[in-house]
């Protein structure tokens, strides 16, 4: 098979330039100043100073927090609702998991768009609220609407990796637990959940990826004075037009998630034996 | 007996979590499709069945089109990230482990890079190569993320392949290109036809990439939804529930395609046993047909999409024309119009600074003179404009332009306060735009989404002018601004204080006269007012870029603008008080009577208009603006 060795060499020249030289961009722009043309630039690290003022360190911590919130939310509903699919029947769980697959295949936009109607001061929750002899209460624009839109649009990216580890286990051993005297709670924590770290490990990763940088549901749900990093760089490239310190706050993006990454594998038993 | 009875209660809960759980999953998806069949505007009460909304998505021009960008891109991005992929993953495991390990690092990049660096990185590399945003541009865009997911789904299948096997293929007489299709592909096609899907399901959802590198008016289904939330339309959820049933559709077909053909393959099983055998490669070539055609369609019709038309490039603010006046156009002089969209004059100015070009653009007052001194713009001919003294002379010459050699207005304004008169005292009116400083309507106010109007309003709350450069002014301004948000928690808002206004959302609202008399004509409880302290007068024109090569085109888009007929149909549907008088007069007599706001206030001494700011005070406003969001 050593003849199609070459066939690697389109990828390599093609990931270089498309992969590569873009990221490399971003480090140059958040180190250097001189406006969106690369042709006067100075070497400076006034961008990153700027991200360290109290302003925008909040938004950063704001933006960790509803991070984790939402992995949180995700990771207690998810598991719990991979872990009772797993107890069906094959063929039932076959449907019950596309099922859970199907809404990931619907865009994004579309979903919270929908939340938007069912959210706001006149809308559907209201309208029952209301009809049930409760006051109507404020739920667009807030951290419970932002939430929840990002609950819903990710948590089938927990559900669906924890399955699949879930899935796996042999049934004889959790059978083997319990004759070595287990009791459930000890069975499904000593066995159970320990097998299923590599799902979890990699649904976290995934919600955790998603939730912090994003900027489409906090705009939609949270309102134009609703901040997070993910809007902060929109807002520098599109409306602001500093893509210096939009590329340095890309950059400590960038960097935060890999940490997080490097840290989450390190629980992951199998990829830890792998390497 | 009493296990199974507990295993039975333990089954009724489970049943219902997961209940519960696909509950709060299919909500949104059902209230879509359930509102893609309201009779009326509203996506919060179903005030009967219709099928309007559907018809209007079959004939609205810009969802089509974005329907057949968003399928094609996708077919395309799948079938070239699929075979780079399944190439590259076969060529891996043979390679040294240095390029091995190269190559699968580098290929995580997209896979773990928040979508927003990936876009923002190739937005920047586009950009400095001067590469014309659009079409191929989010092609190369979705090529490079999702081939890395068809590489991290072929490759594992590869690695388990027997060496071996193509050695012997080879051995024994075929050429490697033979074996490699012969043996190999057969042998991995279940991870490439999970590629396949992953693919094109990344490409088929993307926003955030797509977003930040289109250009030309190229359009996906994700932008046009973003666009259009910021005002009601049903018509997305018409198109949303046609997507909804299509992608049920083909993931029931994707799931029972294989069980059949399990047991087809059985049958083959069965009739090789025979005897019969069917080749192998007579399957391969049936796969190759089908591929083969689809490319060629999308072919098809991606030339016939291109046409050889003249084209007009116009970027304009969002919602603020009435599309139809653009077929009406297109169909008059036989040309294409590629028609784009901006949410306020700064992000307009970013598109021009990243090297965007258009024929017409249709900026505010500071903007335009911005324009005229970075000299972008062309000179207008008004001896082209046969239309010419149909515009209301009162409004010309102001002093971004004085002699109108650049501008021909399109809509002008003010700014003010919209507010519900059953809950707003007329005494607080007293106040001004201190008004938005009451604690009585804490919670209960929107404000414009905007970084000068908003400096305009605590400016001129302060008694200082709206143009000012001295720091202390601005600092003042900016403690002003930063104080209401702490004491009265305002929600900022574009567009989509239309729709919650019009909803009587909440008692206050900043917004544009021509939003105003919009929305008062929908909901009697509004008025509107202009504190004394003075506002901001706006004067919104077409100006030609000086890069165009459509003068003779630009000019005749401009002129049919200012007939009479078209821009009363224009001000119908946007609102905003237009410059030709007899559209302004029909309105009168029309949609707006009586309705105060489309009657512009203007002439208070305190009033100004918007002058251009040097880069120095632009940057210093900006950075305080970007402050007060992050606040």
């Amino acid at each position: 098979m050593k003849h199609y060795t070459k066939l690697v060499r389109p990828y390599l020249i093609w990931s270089l330039l498309i992969i590569v030289i873009p990221l490399l961009m971003i480090v140059i722009y958040s180190v250097t100043t001189g406006g969106n043309t690369l042709v006067n630039i100075q070497f400076t690290l006034d961008s990153f100073k700027k991200f360290a003022e109290p302003v925008y360190l909040q938004v950063f911590l704001k933006s960790l927090q509803m991070g984790l919130i939402t992995v949180g939310f995700c990771f207690f509903i998810g598991y719990f609702l991979a872990y009772t699919i797993c107890k069906f029947s094959e063929h039932a769980q076959n449907y019950m998991i596309l099922l859970v697959t199907i809404p990931m295949w619907i865009n994004t936009l579309l979903r919270t768009y929908a939340w938007i109607g069912i959210l706001s001061d006149n809308g559907i929750l209201n309208t029952i609220l209301e009809k049930l002899g409760f006051s109507s209460i404020s739920f667009m624009y807030t951290d419970f609407a932002v939430t929840l839109g990002m609950v819903s649009d990710f948590l089938p990216f927990m559900v669906i990796p924890i399955y699949t580890s879930l899935s796996k286990i042999d049934d004889s051993l959790i059978e083997a637990a319990h004759d070595l005297g287990a009791n459930n709670i000890q069975t499904f924590f000593k066995v159970t959940f320990k097998l299923s770290i590599p799902g979890v490990v990699s649904g976290i990763i995934t919600t955790f990826l998603l939730s912090v940088s994003t900027f489409v549901i906090p705009k939609l749900l949270g309102g134009g004075q609703y901040m997070l990093i993910g809007n902060l760089i929109e807002s520098q490239f599109i409306s602001v037009g500093n893509w210096n310190f939009g590329s340095a706050i890309s950059v400590i993006l960038a960097v935060v998630i890999l940490v997080a990454i490097t840290i989450m594998r390190k629980i992951d038993p199998e990829k830890t034996e792998d390497e | 007996m009493e296990e199974r009875r507990i295993q039975k209660k333990h089954k009724t809960g489970s049943v219902l979590y997961i209940i519960l759980c696909f509950l709060f999953l299919y909500l949104p998806i059902l209230v879509t499709m359930i509102f893609s069949f309201n009779s009326s505007k509203s996506l919060t009460r179903f005030q009967g069945f219709s099928l309007t909304w559907y018809e209007r998505l079959f004939t609205d021009n810009e969802i089509m089109g974005a329907v057949y960008v968003s399928i094609s891109i996708a077919l395309l991005a799948t079938v070239i990230s699929t075979i780079l992929g399944t190439i590259t993953a076969i060529g891996l495991s043979k390679s040294r482990k240095i390029i091995k390990e190269i190559i699968i690092n580098v290929n995580n990049i997209p896979i773990m890079n928040p979508d927003i660096v990936t876009a923002i990185g190739l937005m920047i590399l586009f950009s400095s190569l001067k590469i014309e945003k659009g079409y191929l541009t989010m092609l190369l865009a979705h090529v490079c993320f999702c081939t890395p997911y068809v590489i991290t789904s072929v490759y594992p299948k590869v690695r388990n392949l027997d060496p071996a096997l193509a050695n012997a293929a080879m051995d024994l007489g075929a050429t490697p290109f033979q074996a490699l299709t012969k043996v190999i592909l057969p042998m991995i096609k279940e991870g490439i036809f999970a590629g396949v899907l992953l693919a094109f399901t990344m490409s088929f959802d993307d926003f955030v990439v797509s977003y930040f590198i289109t250009g030309n008016g190229v359009k996906n289904i994700s932008i046009v939804v973003y666009n259009m939330t910021r005002r009601t339309n049903p018509t997305i959820n018409a198109l949303s529930t046609i997507v909804i049933v299509v992608i049920m559709i083909t993931l029931v077909v994707v799931n029972i395609v294989p069980v059949l053909t399990k047991k087809r393959s059985k049958k083959n099983l069965e009739l090789e046993k025979e005897g019969i055998f069917i080749s192998k490669n007579e399957r391969l070539k049936k796969y190759t047909g089908i591929i083969s055609g689809i490319i060629l369609i999308v072919v098809i019709v991606l030339t016939s999409y291109a046409g050889n038309k003249e084209t007009l490039k116009i970027f304009n603010a969002g919602e603020y024309i009435d599309p139809d006046l653009i077929t009406e156009f297109e169909k008059e002089y036989n040309c294409r119009v590629i028609y784009e969209t901006f949410d306020s004059n700064e992000s307009m100015y970013t598109k021009i600074m990243s090297g965007e070009t258009y024929d017409i653009i249709v900026p505010s007052d500071y903007m335009i003179e911005r324009l005229i001194k970075e000299n972008r713009l062309a000179e207008i001919d008004w001896s082209r404009l046969s239309n010419r003294d149909n515009l209301n002379k009162n409004i010309m010459g102001m002093n971004f332009d004085s002699e109108n050699k650049y501008s021909v207005p399109y809509f002008y304004g003010t700014v003010g306060i919209l507010y519900d008169k059953t809950v707003v005292k007329e005494d607080d009116l007293k106040d001004g735009w201190n008004l938005l400083k009451n604690t009585r309507y804490k919670n209960n106010i929107y404000m414009y989404d905007s970084e000068r109007d908003a400096f305009m309003i605590a400016l001129k709350a302060l008694g200082y002018s709206m143009n000012t450069d001295k720091k202390e002014e601005i600092d003042a301004a900016y403690n002003w601004l930063i104080e209401q948000r702490v004491t009265m928690n305002p929600v900022d808002v574009g567009d989509d204080v239309i729709d919650n206004m019009i909803a009587g959302n909440k008692a206050l609202a900043v917004v544009y006269s021509g939003d105003a008399a919009y929305i008062m004509a929908e909901n009697q409880n509004l008025e509107f007012f202009n504190p004394d302290e003075g506002t901001n007068e706006w004067f919104d024109c077409m100006v030609i870029m000086n890069s165009s090569e459509k003068m003779i085109l630009a000019h005749k888009f401009i002129d049919f603008m200012l007939d009479v007929e078209h821009a009363t149909a224009n001000s119908s549907f946007v609102g905003y008080t237009s410059p030709v008088e007899g559209a302004y007069q029909n309105m009168l007599e029309t949609d707006y009577k009586g309705i105060s706001s489309y009657t512009p206030v203007m002439g208070n001494k305190n009033n100004e208009i918007f002058r251009y700011q040097t880069a120095e005070t632009k940057g210093y406003f900006a950075d305080l603006w970007t402050k007060i969001k992050a606040h």
